[in-house]
């Protein structure tokens, strides 16, 4: 909150000048939040000193993407790094996370824990009530095992009936 | 397990010359350890669509409770301000 406190004001002033709406402003400075918080964890950036100026930054060139290809919704598709890129994918990302999000949440949470989130192991053993470090990583292996099969299950289903 | 870590390292670059070297040598004696590689870098595809949908519904929940508590009502007003024609 405090950081949304923080940097909010000025993207929005800047979205205003630029003739956008309050909607467009907030959807702006979101994903500005998300590529923030991505690239910290990531540690493709130092922890800034100034996150509201950096956060800014990420917002104006959201801005400036958008105002180029004149697109209403082009946001953090243009981050796609390349595991995103590797392929075309069916069935479609968004109905194999609905599934897995139904099927395996714990497992979910723990890969998003270890891979999204970039938390370190001792951390997620202590967020996830595990007795050691071993343990989690043994279930973090075993998630992705999980999941990577229901993907394959799904996708080898999938390539049959359209065949 | 190492196989899953193998192909992490893989996929992140993060592994060894020797890692890289044993991944060469598995795929031609299983060459089905490709079709492994691609559906683990699915995985990685929705494991980041997830964090992100997380993420995102956190931001959301923040952003609504600055516009729409009480408490917040100055900020508020700060910024609609901005947004106020003429």
């Amino acid at each position: 909150m405090t950081l949304y406190k923080k940097a909010f004001p000025a993207v929005a002033k800047y979205v205003s000048k630029m003739g956008g709406s309050f909607d467009g402003a907030k959807d702006i400075f979101q994903d500005a939040l998300v590529i923030y918080y991505e690239k910290t964890v990531s540690a493709s950036i130092e922890l800034q000193t100034n996150e509201q100026a950096y956060v800014l930054g990420i917002a104006k060139h959201l801005w400036a993407k958008k105002f180029r290809e004149n697109v209403l919704h082009t946001s953090l598709d243009t981050y796609r790094d390349d595991i995103m890129d590797e392929e075309d994918m069916q069935p479609s990302p968004a109905k194999l996370l609905h599934y897995l999000e139904t099927a395996g949440q714990k497992c979910m949470e723990i890969l998003k824990a270890f891979y999204y989130d970039n938390l370190p192991v001792n951390k997620i053993t202590e967020l996830f009530g595990y007795s050691g470090v071993r343990s989690a990583t043994v279930q973090k292996y075993k998630c992705m095992e999980k999941v990577r099969e229901t993907i394959k299950e799904k996708n080898l289903a999938y390539e049959d009936f359209i065949e | 397990m190492n196989e899953i870590k193998l192909i992490d390292d893989h996929i992140f670059n993060q592994g060894t010359h020797e890692d890289a070297l044993l991944l060469d040598a598995l795929l031609i004696l299983n060459p089905a350890l490709s079709n492994q590689i691609r559906w683990q870098k699915k995985a990685h595809t929705i494991i980041k669509q997830y964090g992100r949908k997380k993420l995102k519904a956190e931001i959301e929940s923040v952003h609504r409770k600055l516009f729409h508590e009480p408490i917040h009502q100055s900020f508020r007003l700060r910024i609609l301000r901005l947004f106020r024609p003429g």
